[in-house]
């Protein structure tokens, strides 16, 4: 299984706090978001993602603690046991 | 004077009590996190204090800004708060460095823990890539209903400025409250005193904090 973790205030947009899917082969982040949003009644791509489908920048995306942005973005593959965590920080202080 | 510390040396003994004595610590930022985390390191007794910051007190700060007052509006922030730390810790050693945190920032010597309290991701990567290996940095943030501590140590941990990679700074003020700021301060301030005393909680992990729902989570980095 692939597990998905929704931190701050994504996890109170969609009321929860994890989720598991199956590992589909050759399955990237990007795919796994679309796949995400299938399985959970709220709508939250437009969190994370622009009209063209690219990374908005308000939220980190990790896999397996490592910011997409070091590997390959939206492209990151994932596989079966990989943790993808979704992370919006709070920037003031 | 003998008494000041008996409460909390009941709770973490003479030892810790006596690292505690022996810190020095840098405060990045003294607004809503930093304020409460010097107040919070003073009345606990840390060695020394290095607070840094540039800004003028002004009014929105003071819902939750601890350190000021009405009388202090246009004041140098760092006087103020010096003053203040003073007045509850004379043992306390406070040094001012009234500066931004750019790339020319300097760490001082002698400081092997850092409090990251700044308002902005700019100044807090300027403020790690200052750093000497091995220095314990705490970073807190918070944002609305929603905040986040960590601890990271220079060159062993993944750097913050990877961590947040990307990440933009939202555009105008910040919402904030003076409940929301004094508990990430506060966990700020319990990470420090255990990071002095060598048993940091949240090494390489984040402490998320639901503010508005008054809930905790944990993300490994």
């Amino acid at each position: 299984m692939v597990k998905i973790q929704f931190y701050s205030l994504i996890r109170l947009l969609l009321k929860q706090d994890k989720l598991e899917l199956p590992p589909c082969e050759n399955e990237q982040v990007g795919q796994l978001l679309q796949r995400a949003q299938q399985k959970i009644a709220t709508p939250f791509l437009h969190k994370l993602l622009d009209d063209q489908g690219d990374l908005l920048l308000g939220t980190i995306i990790m896999v397996n603690r490592r910011n997409i942005l070091h590997l390959q973005k939206l492209q990151t593959p994932v596989h079966d046991g990989d943790v993808v965590a979704f992370f919006p920080p709070g920037a003031g202080g | 004077m003998a008494d000041r510390y008996k409460r909390q040396v009941a709770l973490w003994g003479k030892e810790s009590q006596q690292q505690l004595e022996t810190a020095e610590v840098l405060i990045a930022g003294v607004g809503g996190l930093g304020a409460a985390v010097a107040e919070l390191l003073t009345r606990a007794g840390v060695g020394k204090l290095t607070l840094v910051d540039n800004g003028l007190v002004d009014w929105p700060d003071l819902n939750r800004q601890l350190l000021y007052c009405e009388a202090d509006i246009g004041r140098s922030k760092l006087q103020v708060a010096a003053r203040q730390l003073r007045r509850i810790n004379s043992k306390v050693k406070i040094d001012l460095l009234e500066q931004q945190i750019n790339p020319s920032f300097i760490c001082p010597p002698g400081i092997s823990i850092v409090a990251d309290c700044l308002d902005n991701y700019a100044s807090r990567f300027h403020l790690e890539a200052a750093l000497p290996d091995e220095t314990y940095l705490v970073h807190g943030g918070i944002e609305g209903n929603q905040g986040q501590v960590i601890t990271l140590q220079k060159g062993k941990s993944q750097p913050l400025a990877d961590i947040f990679s990307g990440i933009q700074q939202p555009s105008g003020e910040i919402p904030v409250s003076g409940p929301g700021a004094t508990t990430i301060a506060g966990y700020m301030a319990s990470e420090l005193i255990n990071t002095i005393c060598g048993k940091p909680q949240l090494l390489n992990r984040f402490l998320i904090v639901g503010l508005g729902d008054l809930h905790l989570d944990f993300l490994k980095v």
